[in-house]
């Protein structure tokens, strides 16, 4: 008789019965998925916060849940905070990066604008983006805060 | 008589807090409601074994980044700290483009003022278009077998910025 229990219950040496909360998300072929994350959070830990959660948001947490421990095993000492840290400063990278650009932009407008008339209407017939580009991106750090880490 | 109080985890685990206690320097009985998150997400028994495969200089570290994370999956119980990648993979890829674009519109108007310059726009183009934001560590690229992957982890995962 073929085993049809989830990866879960054959990790844990039980009975996979039907209404197990762990098999829709830990299928047998992807045993490392539920090794990762009882490793981390534990089998107990993780069916509880499965079953605290209605039918449809189950599969996206286990995943995201897979997701956190399998960074946490990458990097024991920050997990997914490095990540996150990581981002923070990409994004402080490229906004200092973006007002460069901007200000050369505004630099050489400038500069056609004294050099004469019909260059600045040039560039101002080419430059679509202007109004794209002006606004900067509000990125709220505050909710980001592991402050430490950056 | 005398004798330190027990630790904020001893306290809720209603054990001997001892010399030895390996929570006891990073979770004060001042905060129990810190040790009280990490354990309602991970455990007492995995956060224990997590600190104790770590190096003590690096303990700190790691309690502080469970904490966060704890606190990410207790005020979003679907994604966590997940949330907030693809919040900030979203900003990276916003801010990219508006630097693509920027970079674009000044080499038009270097092409404009130079037109004489033997110059090949592709190079050009390659130079300023290409931006070191797009080496993120390979972790972000591993990818999970399970087909069950959506938004936003799809975007998390698939993300290729080599």
């Amino acid at each position: 008789m073929i085993s049809t229990r989830c990866a879960a219950c054959k990790y844990l040496r039980k009975r996979c019965d039907t209404d197990c909360i762990f098999s829709p998300y830990f299928p047998s072929n992807d045993p490392l998925k539920f090794a990762c994350v009882h490793k981390i959070f534990g089998a107990s830990n993780v069916g509880k916060m499965l079953k605290q959660l209605p039918v449809h948001h189950r599969a996206e947490a286990a995943n995201s849940l897979c997701f956190e421990a399998q960074s946490r095993i990458q990097d024991p000492v920050y997990g997914c905070t490095g990540i996150i840290s990581l981002l923070q400063q990409q994004i402080y990278n490229a906004q200092k990066q973006l007002a460069i650009a901007r200000a050369e932009i505004a630099l050489n407008a400038h500069q056609a604008h004294l050099q004469g008339g019909s260059q600045f209407q040039q560039i101002e017939a080419s430059s679509s983006f202007n109004n794209v580009a002006a606004e900067p991106l509000h990125v709220d750090q505050s909710f980001f805060d592991p402050p430490w880490l950056f | 008589m005398g004798g330190s109080s027990p630790c904020a985890s001893c306290k809720l685990l209603r054990r001997r807090c001892t010399k030895d206690c390996i929570f006891a320097p990073y979770f004060s009985s001042h905060d129990p409601h810190k040790f009280a998150i990490v354990h309602k997400v991970f455990g007492a028994s995995n956060v224990s074994k997590m600190l104790q495969e770590l190096p003590i200089h690096q303990r700190a570290d790691a309690v502080s980044s469970l904490v966060y994370e704890a606190n990410a999956r207790v005020r979003d119980p679907v994604y966590g700290c997940v949330g907030a990648i693809s919040y900030l993979q979203n900003q990276v890829s916003q801010l990219q483009m508006q630097l693509a674009v920027a970079q674009a519109e000044i080499l038009c108007i270097q092409m404009q003022q130079e037109p004489t310059l033997p110059t090949d726009p592709d190079d050009q183009k390659s130079l300023f278009l290409h931006s070191n934001l797009n080496n993120l560590p390979q972790y972000l690229n591993f990818a999970s077998s399970s087909n069950v992957i959506q938004d936003p982890l799809k975007r998390i995962i698939s993300l290729d910025m080599s």
